[in-house]
């Protein structure tokens, strides 16, 4: 298009100079509407308190889940994707942890803005056994608010949300905060 | 007493800049060379009246003057004096002041340099760019500032932040401030913003230039481009190397993750970078042979547009990311600042299209000028990508209701190629020549060095156990290295045939030449940055234990024992737990590293900074990821060998030095202009008062 506007000049086409022109006027007009758009709809900072988003999510076995059914148990929601290198130091500890408290918390992994392979091999080489399925179309992470990954939210056992953790998980901050959760009635 | 006076030099730039974006186009218009004269007098007392302001609160912030909101939230009196420094550009006001000052530093610092070569320029340069600098200006003034003070109103304990009290409001100090954000509490934060800012806030001068040949119709005229080429590389240097610092904290750091994320704000940096190097190239072409001129007034409109937008969605929250200031009352300011910019620049464009024809075509497609072209467009389908990957998420939340964010891998699939097509023709375009290249000649040429690089990747490959893909990036690499470094042979056998030792030869050679070689420079840098990047995603290793003391982790050769472990409380307050570690190979000693964790209790945030043990080869990186009771039960350590790292930071100096060199001025009295150049025809003296 930008060419094209070059040789409109050099060829003293009106007409497809009044093209190139409209084309590049729309373009600008409907880039300016986006983000006009999009400070409208500016995101708010992540929810902390009241119920946490309803989602189900479809893990890469296809089984799903969906979180207003683990009402009564404690549920770690955990943002994480393959290419992320500090969801690498907190992996370990969040499965350690989903082992230790397996009866009494659920732990969701919510696999962002990555391919299925990468995600599939980061799932391996860590050996998570707990439930992992890709945020397609990236809609839980948009519900949650989400800057970056990784990011972790508690969930009471009544479906409040609890707390977030935005960063890598810190040395027994995970076990703190369950233990917490699961002493609330 | 001092926030007021900073207040009152900021209200003052404000009136002075809206008086010279007046003045300056008045001037301008009915050539009026006096007019045009104060407005450049203004300009000065506006960069003067801006350094008044930052004094102030630089002062204010040494003093922990915690009256002033600005300064009660993003210090405290912990903090040793350089971080307090930091704080003048680690808050959303003081930032923005800073940047206001910049951008005013280098417009005027364009208004001390020579008039002569663009003097009919200068009324409209004024125009845009006091135009530009008064909003940022008029920001700090009016939505968010620096100097607002807390206070209280009576019968309430709710404090105000305002600069004028509040009827019968009390003025209140804290007793201490909040800090900073304990991630930005790094030697990272000196150099990374200032340097990022300086080359955001340069691209205003070509940006104005360019507007300002288009306004007075005098795009047709070479010499602003020559003008502009040199300021852009000053921008581009400074966002170069701002860009590099930024990678550099990153990685020592953890917290962000490796040192290049797709993080939206990392992208809003890269794509004026992006455009701004394809119009270092295009002038060239300009320059040389009088083409492409509307394609480059585009690309510095196009740099400068970027920067703007790039600052646009860091400010207003409209995209979400780790770097973002959060929600602001910037945000609508901002919006329609961009706008009438975006729609104001291409209504001139599209009106002064027929200034910017080329003085000849092109004769053939395998010419340099050709290699120019292919490789602008490359770059900007680079900036494409980058662009749609960033705004995405807005798009598909518009069109469909549900936000749809686009990760590394959309990013690495699609520019990761691209770059690799120009590495190549970085390597390639040097050897085609001008108008027309015979293409058995440049084949004959080209045999050399693409088999001597292909025995080369094949044995680097084999050694390093490459994966298959990383065969053809090794190629590229090394090809385009030797084409670099023949470019650099040809010169200096050629004058060593006249008797000339290498050494003089070499530097007699980029002396004489210093825009050509400097920029060979910069193309062997960017070689070597992108090492670091080949390294991560070919060779990276990766391998994690929990330790006992004196047990060890093995990756690539090297072995990494724990020591021992301890903690103790920091300087400002941080509980640190750092552990010894040490690096060795088949036994002996290498280096000990402190991978350490920081605790902000107060923030409730941790700080991870690993260590690395760094070679040519590549780093063994190590993190400290957790603990049991000290020196008892073990420590769990993440390690990482990170390949050819190093040449990327190596490559940052020689990137500013090629930088430095092509932009160094020539000596006096040579002539650069090529035999196609329109003859610049100076205009009449501007002396005060006189007639233009």
């Amino acid at each position: 298009m930008l060419m094209t506007s070059e040789r409109a000049g050099n060829g003293n086409r009106p007409r497809l100079r009044y093209i190139v022109a409209g084309i590049s006027v729309a373009l600008m007009v409907g880039l300016l509407i986006l983000l006009g758009w999009g400070l409208q709809n500016t995101n708010a900072p992540q929810p902390e308190a009241g119920m946490a988003p309803t989602f189900s999510l479809t893990s890469f076995d296809g089984e799903t889940l969906a979180l207003e059914e683990l009402r009564g148990k404690v549920v770690v929601i955990n943002f994480w994707a393959s290419w992320c290198i500090p969801c690498r130091a907190e992996a370990d500890e969040l499965e350690a942890m989903s082992r230790k408290y397996r009866d009494d918390v659920v732990f969701i992994g919510v696999d962002y803005a990555d391919t299925e392979k990468g995600a599939l091999k980061f799932i391996e080489e860590y050996g998570l056994t707990y439930f992992q399925g890709p945020d397609l179309g990236t809609r839980i992470s948009a519900d949650y608010r989400i800057r970056g990954v990784p990011e972790t939210f508690y969930v009471a056992k009544n479906g409040e949300l609890r707390g977030v953790k935005i960063g890598p998980l810190s040395p027994g901050e995970l076990e703190f905060k369950i233990l917490e959760l699961l002493d609330d009635r | 007493m001092i926030a007021e006076i900073g207040f009152v030099a900021l209200s003052a730039a404000f009136v002075l800049a809206v008086y010279a974006t007046a003045s300056s186009a008045w001037g301008g218009y009915h050539e009026r060379p006096a007019w045009v004269q104060s407005a450049r007098s203004a300009v000065l007392l506006i960069a003067g009246l801006l350094t008044v302001a930052v004094g102030t609160l630089v002062y204010s912030l040494q003093q922990s003057d915690f009256s002033i909101a600005y300064i009660a939230e993003n210090t405290d009196l912990a903090m040793p004096s350089y971080l307090r420094l930091t704080a003048l550009w680690g808050g959303q006001a003081g930032s923005l002041l800073f940047w206001a000052w910049l951008m005013s530093c280098f417009v005027a610092a364009v208004m001390l340099g020579k008039w002569e070569q663009d003097r009919d320029l200068m009324p409209y340069f004024i125009t845009v760019a006091t135009l530009t600098t008064g909003f940022f200006i008029g920001v700090t003034v009016f939505i968010s500032n620096p100097f607002a003070r807390l206070w209280l109103p009576p019968g309430t304990d709710q404090l105000t932040v305002a600069f004028f009290p509040p009827a019968g409001a009390m003025l209140y100090s804290v007793p201490d401030g909040n800090g900073l954000n304990p991630l930005l509490r790094h030697f990272g934060m000196i150099f990374h913003p200032p340097t990022t800012y300086l080359g955001f806030t340069g691209f205003v001068v070509p940006y104005a230039f360019a507007m300002s040949a288009l306004i007075s119709g005098r795009a047709r005229d070479d010499q602003w481009i020559r003008t502009s080429r040199r300021w852009t590389l000053v921008a581009w240097g400074f966002l170069s190397v701002g860009l590099l610092l930024g990678g550099r904290w990153a990685y020592d750091v953890l917290g962000w993750g490796g040192f290049w994320g797709w993080d939206p704000v990392e992208n809003a940096m890269l794509l004026p970078w992006l455009t701004g190097t394809a119009f270092l190239h295009s002038v060239m072409i300009t320059e040389r042979r009088g083409m492409l001129k509307l394609w480059s007034v585009l690309l510095i409109v196009l740099t400068y547009s970027l920067a703007l937008f790039g600052t646009f969605i860091t400010r207003s929250g409209v995209i979400s990311s780790v770097h973002a200031f959060g929600k602001t009352a910037l945000g609508p300011a901002f919006f329609i600042f961009i706008g009438i910019t975006f729609l104001g620049t291409m209504a001139l464009m599209i009106k002064r299209l027929d200034l910017m024809k080329s003085d000849h075509e092109m004769e053939s497609f395998l010419s340099r000028e050709a290699a120019f072209l292919l490789q602008n467009v490359v770059f900007l389908a680079i900036t494409f990508v980058v662009f749609l990957g960033t705004v995405f998420p807005l798009i598909s939340e518009m069109v469909t209701g549900d936000k749809v964010t686009v990760g590394p891998p959309y990013f690495k699939a699609t520019a990761g190629p691209l770059f690799g097509v120009l590495l190549l023709l970085m390597g390639v375009a040097p050897m085609i020549a001008w108008r027309k290249q015979v293409a058995a000649r440049l084949g004959n040429r080209l045999m050399a060095p693409v088999l001597v690089s292909a025995v080369v990747a094949v044995f680097w490959g084999y050694t390093y156990e490459s994966p298959w893909v990383a065969y053809p990036v090794l190629w590229l690499v090394v090809f385009a290295t030797l084409a670099v470094l023949m470019e650099f042979w040809k010169g200096i056998s050629a004058r060593m045939s006249q008797g000339e030792n290498p050494v003089a030869a070499f530097t007699t050679l980029v002396s004489l030449n210093r825009r050509r070689y400097g920029g060979y420079f910069v193309h062997l840098a960017v070689i070597m940055i992108g090492l670091g990047f080949i390294g991560e995603a070919f060779f990276m290793k990766q391998t994690q234990g929990t330790l006992a003391q004196g047990e060890s982790l093995q990756i690539a050769g090297y072995a990494v024992r724990f020591d021992t472990l301890r903690q103790y409380i920091g300087a400002d307050g941080r509980q640190v737990t750092e552990a010894d570690t040490s690096v060795l190979r088949d036994g002996e000693l290498l280096a000990t590293l402190q991978p350490r964790q920081d605790f902000f209790s107060e923030h409730g945030q941790r700080v991870t900074a690993p260590d690395a043990y760094a070679t040519l080869g590549g780093d063994v990186y190590v993190i400290l990821i957790g603990w049991e009771d000290i020196g008892m039960g073990g420590s769990t350590f993440k390690v990482y060998y990170n390949p050819m790292i190093t040449w990327t930071w190596l490559g940052s100096f020689v990137l500013l030095a090629g930088t430095l060199v092509a932009m160094w001025p020539q000596r006096a009295g040579r002539s650069h202009r090529s035999y196609v150049l329109n003859p610049v025809t100076p205009g009449p003296k501007l002396d005060a008062g006189g007639a233009a």
